[in-house]
């Protein structure tokens, strides 16, 4: 019903319907702070046009509607990614105002920054052609790049900043050499051509995976998989935790999104068939995989900045996500992407319990928490929940999708080829180890005295943000189905 | 569809939030809130036990809750005459902890009882459960309020033991996670989804082949071992123990380590029965040892808390070994044992607990004499002694001894009677302990090593506990049919099928 309306209002354009509304936000953003010079003003009118996308997105997933115009594929993959991202943008959205961090003297720029980044990933699902997606990834990270820089007044966030834009820039050089390689040889930018052209050449070019391991490495930047996450902890810490919570929650996925566009869809026939490219490139990304998890989570025990552990840990759930690459059935993929939809639930919440207490004048040290469960029992108990579920432990999102994940790397039921097994194990004690340093969070805060027990207030918005959160960390937890089945389906449309 | 089975679970949960949201001035009502709530659910299992509610067939529930097309995972809830005793143990120590608990004042007493109802959510979930999913779930949930319980009201060196424990069980448990995937993917012919269901998975997985059966049995039965606790996997319990308040090690020992147990028969020997005996041999090993070497430790504490522990790996060891015959006495007084052990575990803690708390220190070198000063309480205390050395009229010996005849029936099938020398040093160790425990803290010349001059006898609401506890070693002792009917009525059904 309201996707016919939707229809009939975009007509030929509405595969690009949210794309659309974000593009305008954009657009109005700096002027209506420069005419209004009322940050809480801007705030609110760009929390509508937030709202209005994820809307036409939820419409147009709810009804399956399928859509082409000029190169850009909607789909329901497109739908539910869409859906991810704008609800990140949501969150972080719904916090800037009240966030101490974000200048709000550049609340104009910031949000179209912001806005500008998440039409970029919103452009970046609905293409299938390398070129198109790297557009839509270089829209992505330039914001990205500049809204790290925004905390003008702190040294590190300028530095952060740098350092993001140069590693970013140097991925993208490489990314455009892979590209350029993989044209000269396959002729072809298309991903659904180039499936063609991997699964039945039988003969192994080395210019041709030398390509794409320059891609590979470029867009392995994007989601900061070992040996390419340098970068990561410095940029989340420097960054102001909306954000960092951006990032993480946000830019990572769209780099998981392009994997799966680009790498999965090339790969997937080829690894069915068992030709050579398929074998070679499932076993780079299973090593990717399992060091990207497993130094992930070990450098994060050793960190004491909580969004330096935050970053890691990040860093640890990208490699579990990166699973998916290396088994390449349509399980993993529906487990991977549900993945993604708790750990921006779980980390987006961790990260704004941490914005909330940099508001209320809290370090970001671990020993800053100590006592906290004394001055601030909901938010103490929020971030026990969210930590808990990123460690894993039942009944909360992040087991349940783990659950999924690391089954799917079994193989499909009945018929366990038993290749990824060892990819499993690795993933379970990596688990296990992940435990440790979120306990020390909790420990922190339950267990250990501080030397404040007043009690503060934290802003109103964060309040909201961080129940939206724990509500669906506990009701996708319990009740997976919600989304699950979607994106089972969405699944299928790859 | 009944929803009794439910309620076991609900009640304890709806009471542990009330508990935990009365804070500030109501939060001295909380514990009336916590003893409402576990009475109501004791006299519920109760009820269940008697058959007022009907044959325990009729009171399944089962609906489905997650399905995808790879899995189907349910919300289903049995009873039988296994779990049932599990259940009523789990219902009455619960509320008799929580009674014991009144005599002390604690800081933030209603989280302490929100966790003590949080602990029985999860230990109801996983004694009726009959789905894997489930079951893992309500597996994971007793252990995050046992950490708290420990690290917030434990000894001197909590944090350590806390995090111990936590990890230790944790990657446990994660081992018993990949063994259930395994188990699921194995159960199923390719292109079908994995229903998670206890009965679906026992259909299925028969077909197996023989090495992938024991390959899965390994897994989970390291997952259910390091609960239980057997050699070598035992050394976060005696941490655990010594550090925890007296009722989290009443509950610790007296139902969670059943836990490990309770899964061994429940899901290693009902779905596995082929790989057990592939393994048979191994167990009996890991029983032996346990029990030698629990008894063995026993010997060296000095800590009366630290000798309980170590007893409870001995006896926790005994049950292991009748699980390890594979016999229908093997696996019945397996089953009495766990029950048996915990009445008396929780017994045995009580009055450690209130050693320390009373006197001041548990450590035995210093404690002689307190007979005189406190009777009661040495009553008590020699009451869970002997029952726990095994003496004949009370509920140890009708654990210990049938245990012992159905290892010896196996070991004269076995031609291995050498065996038999193993169970003849176990019990002359325990008694051994236990008798020299009791001389040197209760007999002999009243110590000068610690002021005795202060020293209380047992209060009203620990006597109440310690009470109830004693009648029922008592009863159970001379009339141990009362819970054999519900034992042997399932292990029937179990021999049939294995």
């Amino acid at each position: 019903m309201v996707a016919e309306i939707i229809t009939s209002i975009f007509g030929d354009l509405t595969p690009l319907a949210a794309m659309i509304v974000l593009v305008i936000a954009a657009l109005v953003m700096p002027g209506i702070q420069m005419f209004g010079k009322k940050h809480t003003a801007t705030w609110a009118i760009a929390m509508i046009f937030v709202i209005f996308a994820m809307f036409i997105d939820m419409c147009l997933l709810v009804d399956g509607y399928v859509g082409y115009y000029l190169g850009v594929y909607f789909d329901q993959y497109s739908a539910i990614m869409g859906l991810l991202f704008l609800i990140v943008l949501f969150l972080v959205v719904l916090v800037s105002n009240s966030s101490v961090e974000t200048t709000r003297n550049h609340a104009g720029a910031y949000y179209s920054l912001l806005f500008g980044a998440t039409t970029g990933m919103l452009f970046v699902t609905t293409s299938y052609d390398l070129l198109t997606i790297f557009v839509g990834v270089e829209l992505t990270s330039i914001s990205s790049y500049a809204m790290v820089a925004l905390k003008r007044k702190d040294g590190r966030s300028a530095e952060a900043a740098v350092k993001y834009a140069i590693i970013g820039g140097m991925s993208t050089a490489l990314t455009l050499y892979g590209i350029s390689m993989i044209y000269g040889i396959a002729q072809t930018t298309e991903t659904y051509a180039l499936a063609e052209f991997v699964a039945y050449n039988t003969e192994f070019n080395w210019a041709f995976m030398i390509g794409i391991i320059c891609m590979i490495a470029g867009y392995g930047f994007k989601i900061a998989a070992v040996p390419f996450h340098m970068w990561a902890p410095d940029v989340y810490e420097g960054a102001a935790s909306p954000v960092s919570m951006f990032l993480a929650t946000g830019s990572k996925k769209m780099g998981i999104a392009v994997f799966i566009q680009v790498f999965l869809v090339m790969f997937i026939g080829a690894a069915t068939l068992g030709t050579i490219y398929g074998e070679v490139a499932q076993y780079i990304f299973a090593i990717i995989a399992a060091f990207t998890m497993t130094v992930g989570n070990i450098v994060a025990i050793a960190q004491n900045n909580i969004k330096r552990m935050l970053a890691y840990s990040s860093i640890a759930q990208a490699g579990y996500i990166l699973i998916i690459m290396a088994v390449m059935t349509p399980e993993a993929m529906a487990a991977g992407m549900f993945h993604m939809f708790t750990h921006v639930f779980m980390k987006g919440g961790a990260f704004l319990i941490v914005g909330a207490l940099i508001c209320a004048g809290i370090g970001e040290k671990i020993s800053d928490y100590r006592g906290l469960a004394k001055r601030a029992p909901f938010l103490a108990a929020a971030m026990m929940l969210f930590l808990f579920s990123l460690a894993g432990i039942p009944p909360l999102a992040g087991f349940t999708s783990k659950f999924f994940l690391f089954a799917s790397a079994l193989g499909t039921p009945g018929d366990a080829s038993g290749e990824w097994v060892w990819l499993a194990f690795v993933a379970v004690l990596n688990s296990a180890i992940s435990l440790y340093y979120y306990a020390r969070v909790v420990k922190a805060m339950y267990i250990e005295k501080g030397e404040s027990t007043e009690k503060f207030k934290i802003p109103a918005a964060f309040t909201v943000a961080i129940v939206i959160c724990l509500i669906f960390v506990v009701v996708l937890g319990v009740y997976p189905d919600l989304l699950y089945g979607f994106c089972e389906a969405a699944s299928w449309t790859i | 569809m009944s929803m009794i089975l439910s309620s076991l679970i609900l009640i304890p949960l709806i009471g542990a939030i009330i508990a935990l949201l009365m804070g500030g001035s109501r939060e001295k009502y909380s514990k009336y809130v916590a003893i409402g709530f576990s009475a109501v659910t004791l006299v519920i299992s109760l009820l269940l036990m008697l058959g007022v509610f009907g044959d325990f067939a009729d009171l399944s529930e089962s609906f489905e809750w997650i399905s995808t097309s790879t899995f189907i995972m349910n919300y289903s809830l049995t009873i039988d005459g296994l779990s049932i005793l599990m259940v009523f143990l789990t219902a009455l120590l619960v509320l008799l902890v929580n009674v014991f608990s009144l005599d002390e004042h604690r800081e933030n007493n209603n989280y302490f009882y929100a966790l003590i109802m949080a602990m029985e959510v999860g230990l109801m979930g996983v004694y009726t459960a009959s789905d894997y999913f489930l079951f893992y779930i309500m597996w994971e949930v007793t252990l995050i309020p046992m950490y708290f319980m420990i690290s917030w009201y434990g000894g001197p060196r909590r944090h350590y033991s806390a995090i111990k424990f936590f990890i230790y069980t944790h990657v446990a448990s994660l081992v018993m996670l990949i063994g259930i995937f395994v188990l699921g993917y194995e159960s199923v012919e390719p292109g079908m989804a994995v229903n998670f269901s206890f009965d679906a998975i026992k259909l299925g997985i028969a077909n197996a082949g023989i090495t992938i059966q024991s390959l899965i049995f390994a897994m989970l039965f390291f997952g259910f071992m390091v609960k239980m606790p057997s050699v070598p996997f035992h050394t976060w319990l005696p941490d655990a123990h010594t550090e925890a308040p007296t009722e989290g090690s009443v509950l610790l020992a007296g139902v969670m380590l059943k836990m490990g147990s309770y899964g061994i028969i429940r899901i290693c020997i009902e779905a596995l029965p082929d790989a057990a005996y592939v393994w048979q041999w191994v167990i009996i090993a890991i029983a032996i040892v346990s029990i030698i070497y629990g008894a063995y430790g026993c010997i060296a504490q000095t800590d009366l808390k630290k000798m309980v522990a170590f007893s409870s790996i001995s006896h926790m060891g005994m049950v292991m070994l009748g699980i390890g015959c594979m016999s229908e006495a093997g696996i019945t007084f397996a089953v009495f044992q766990m029950f048996a052990h915990g009445l008396i575990t929780a017994m045995l803690f009580m009055v450690c607990g209130m050693t320390g708390h009373k006197v001041g220190t548990r450590e035995i070198p210093l404690l002689g004499g307190l007979a005189g000063r406190m009777p009661i309480y040495a009553t008590f205390m020699m009451i869970a002694f002997m029952a726990s050395l095994g003496l004949p009229g009370l509920v140890g010996f009708w654990g210990e001894f049938p245990v012992i005849m159905a290892f010896y029936e196996f070991i004269l099938e076995n031609d291995v009677i050498w065996m038999l020398l193993f169970c003849m040093l176990s019990l002359m160790l325990t008694a051994g302990y236990y008798l020299w425990a009791m001389q040197r803290t209760l007999f002999g010349p009243e110590t000068t090593k610690i002021d005795l001059s202060k020293v209380h006898d047992v209060a009203h609401f620990e006597f109440a506990a310690l009470a109830v506890l004693s009648i029922l070693v008592a009863f159970f002792g001379v009339w141990p049919d009362a819970a054999l009917q519900y034992i042997e009525s399932y292990s029937t059904i179990l021999m049939g099928v294995i």
